[in-house]
């Protein structure tokens, strides 16, 4: 019965958050055991400044009001959600590096790791998901 | 058709006058994954056998418990849908 999802997040944009956190939060709901790794752009999606104010893809913005019409919850909202249901999340420590992103302008709650402390969190994961 | 509609509703109110909700769960006007995420949060809270109402108007609700029933080990005893609004009872496993 057991359920393992693995994710990796390396698109920043608020299109990209959604897919990510409705799936993480609808898996960990149903009592699977979720983790996130968040590489490149997808660190956007944990960074304290950046998490709130994700961009729309250009030329769509006007989903924004679709967004609120939906009544579809903030990502910060998700975001707490996931942290609640116990979503493993992983920084990716390279990419972190590169971008010159530190610790303490992610979000608590956050591993930092590389990509082995992913794979082995992936392992025996039963649905793998790349966004 | 408003024949059928009918006899549909009048055999959903006599179930349910048998099903008593230990809690109810308003979800109205909540969108997906959040019905699902605070059907979870309710559940933990019953004992098993415990029956849980929850009142939805999300459309992908009905299909999204259905297939949350399955994984989680709960029974959906029943559904039913009138005017955009959907109620669902399912008994904690």
């Amino acid at each position: 019965m057991s359920n393992k999802v693995a994710i990796i997040a390396s698109n920043g944009g608020l299109f990209d958050a959604y897919k990510v956190f409705n799936i993480a939060t609808a898996s960990a709901a149903t009592d699977a055991e979720v983790g996130i790794f968040f590489t490149f752009e997808g660190l956007n999606l944990i960074q304290k400044e950046a998490s709130g104010q994700l961009p729309l893809p250009e030329g769509k913005e006007h989903f924004q009001e679709g967004f609120k019409a939906a009544q579809v919850p903030s990502i910060d909202e998700l975001l707490l959600m996931a942290k609640d249901l116990g979503v493993k999340m992983i920084a990716c420590q390279m990419t972190m590096d590169v971008m010159n992103v530190k610790k303490e302008d992610l979000i608590s709650g956050i591993d930092v790791g590389g990509a082995v402390t992913f794979l082995d969190f992936a392992k025996d994961a039963n649905v793998t998901l790349t966004f | 058709m408003v024949p059928i509609v009918v006899q549909y509703t009048i055999l959903i109110k006599k179930g349910n006058e048998n099903m008593k909700a230990t809690k109810v769960l308003d979800a109205k006007g909540l969108a997906c994954p959040m019905p699902i995420v605070k059907t979870k949060k309710a559940i933990e809270g019953l004992q098993s056998g415990d029956i849980l109402e929850i009142h939805a108007t999300d459309k992908g609700a009905k299909n999204d418990l259905a297939a949350w029933v399955k994984s989680t080990g709960h029974e959906l005893l029943e559904s039913t849908e009138a005017d955009g609004l959907f109620k669902f009872w399912i008994r904690r496993g």
